[in-house]
């Protein structure tokens, strides 16, 4: 019999997010829409209307489709919540992720599968033998040893820790994306300083900020040099992937809603393929060290493995932002699409390209679509270069629209 | 005179104009966000005239605002 293999759960924060989620072979999407989800600020978030396009998409490429509803609810919410929860029902999205006692009651008052969000801190059995009265999967606190995860899967087998489906519950971890200074998210520093809630899906990040400690004595400040002490390098845990498929774990969550198709579709291609290695049995360092490299070009903020084998402290980060290898910048857009030949045109609105540069376009049908100039058609005729207003065209497999980003990508040091 | 300018697609439904400023403010059953009470509105941006005596406490809550959808001016 073939080995029922882990899921893997790619973020959707917007359609681009979504297809390049599919080119990748995600396994599964999760999204949020309006204000009652953890992305609420930084996301481009879906609205109630979307919810019918995301699960048709989901369906017609035999991907399962979640809606995270995790924000904490105020009494106000109550309406927004059910007028979700019915569309959800009505348009067949697979599960509903939520840690909110209210959430629960309302999906199953509806009949909709529930998901224990991350928020609930699940972190012992006893937990997940408590939830499972509400909910057939479980994302774990992503502060657990991979020892600690183990424990909790062999005990759901051993005490056959069934959800409402009637199946064991199954158990769900994050393997790879930003990680929070606060256990699983649990924080108020935001909220402290501009009043702005991460518990709301308001967070600032303020915690990836730089800071001076000041003797309360003296008034002397010391300057933290080369570390942003409160903000954690990102989960990656690709090196281990074989460690976390041998504890047990059913689904293998990848982080960023407000991330670009490009992460997207790099990181998820990336586990999609490490996760099949490790069945196949050809997970090699080789292999791990190849994967790491591509998805250091996307957004990132340096890799370690999270607290999986044991470690008491984060690493933090040497900068503000991403540490990404490859830049990308935008310098155009799509103009129109030729479908008989399947050529798409873009038009250049800044910046130049030239041949031997590469190219990225991101957009709702496409996703990430990425490759090296070897032959460059400008306005209808071939050239060595274009520049802003050219017109340029090369064969694209979809429909091109002024949905569609063109952008060049150059190595980090150059940008 | 002076007005409140509440940019409302953009509203993440915190609910602290209406703790701050309940006789300006209140939470929408509808739709969970902060409804500025009698505000005029125009493609999802309302805006109320003020007396001077409400001034101060509606530049309180626009600085409240984790959003700053709300203006005073």
């Amino acid at each position: 019999m073939k080995q029922k293999q882990a899921e893997v759960l790619a973020p959707a924060g917007s359609f681009d997010s979504l297809q390049a989620a599919i080119n990748a072979g995600a396994d599964s999407i999760y999204f949020g829409v309006e204000q009652l989800n953890m992305r609420t600020r930084s996301a481009g978030t879906f609205s109630i209307e979307d919810i019918k396009e995301i699960s048709s998409i989901c369906k017609a490429n035999g991907l399962k489709s979640y809606i995270t509803l995790n924000t904490v609810m105020y009494e106000h919410d109550m309406q927004l919540l059910k007028t979700i929860l019915k569309e959800v029902k009505k348009q067949g999205v697979d599960a509903v992720i939520a840690s909110d006692f209210s959430v629960f009651e309302y999906c199953n008052q509806l009949g909709i599968p529930l998901h224990i969000s991350t928020q609930a801190n699940v972190s012992n059995i006893e937990s997940v033998q408590f939830f499972s009265r509400f909910a057939d999967v479980i994302v774990l606190a992503r502060e657990l040893t991979l020892k600690q995860v183990e424990h909790i899967t062999k005990e759901i087998k051993r005490k056959e820790i069934k959800g409402p489906s009637g199946e064991l519950v199954k158990i769900e971890i994050f393997v790879h994306g930003a990680l929070c200074m606060a256990v699983s998210g649990k924080c108020y520093m935001s909220l402290h300083t501009q009043n702005a809630s991460a518990n709301r899906g308001a967070c600032v990040q303020n915690c990836r900020r730089p800071y001076i400690v000041t003797d309360a004595e003296t008034g002397e400040q010391l300057m933290i040099d080369n570390e942003y002490i409160m903000s954690p390098k990102d989960l990656c845990t690709i090196d281990i992937l074989d460690q976390v498929i041998a504890s047990g774990v059913d689904v293998l969550k990848i982080e960023g809603r407000t991330k670009g198709a490009e992460y997207v579709q790099v990181v998820t291609d990336c586990y999609r393929e490490a996760r099949n290695a490790v069945y196949e049995k050809t997970f090699s360092k080789e292999k791990t060290d190849a994967w790491k490299k591509e998805m250091e070009k996307v957004y990132n903020r340096g890799f370690w493995e999270g607290y999986y084998l044991g470690r008491k402290l984060g690493e933090w980060t040497p900068q503000p932002g991403s540490a990404a290898t490859e830049k990308k910048i935008y310098i155009g857009k799509g103009n129109k699409y030729y479908p008989k030949i399947g050529i798409g045109e873009f038009i250049l609105e800044s910046g130049s390209l030239k041949i031997g540069d590469t190219l990225m376009v991101t957009g709702p049908k496409c996703g990430m679509y990425k490759e090296r100039i070897e032959k460059l058609v400008v306005n209808g005729i071939d050239g060595p270069e274009a520049m802003k207003g050219d017109k340029i065209t090369f064969p694209f497999a979809t429909k091109v629209s002024a949905s569609d980003k063109l952008y060049k990508i150059v190595e980090a040091a150059n940008a | 005179m002076h007005k409140i300018i509440h940019y409302r697609n953009k509203c993440i439904g915190c609910g602290v104009c209406y703790e701050q400023q309940p006789e300006l403010w209140r939470m929408s059953k509808k739709d969970g966000k902060a409804t500025l009470i009698k505000g005029l509105g125009k493609k999802d941006v309302y805006i109320l005239d003020i007396t001077n005596a409400e001034i101060e406490k509606s530049q309180e809550v626009a600085e409240a605002c984790p959003v700053r959808i709300i203006r005073v001016q």
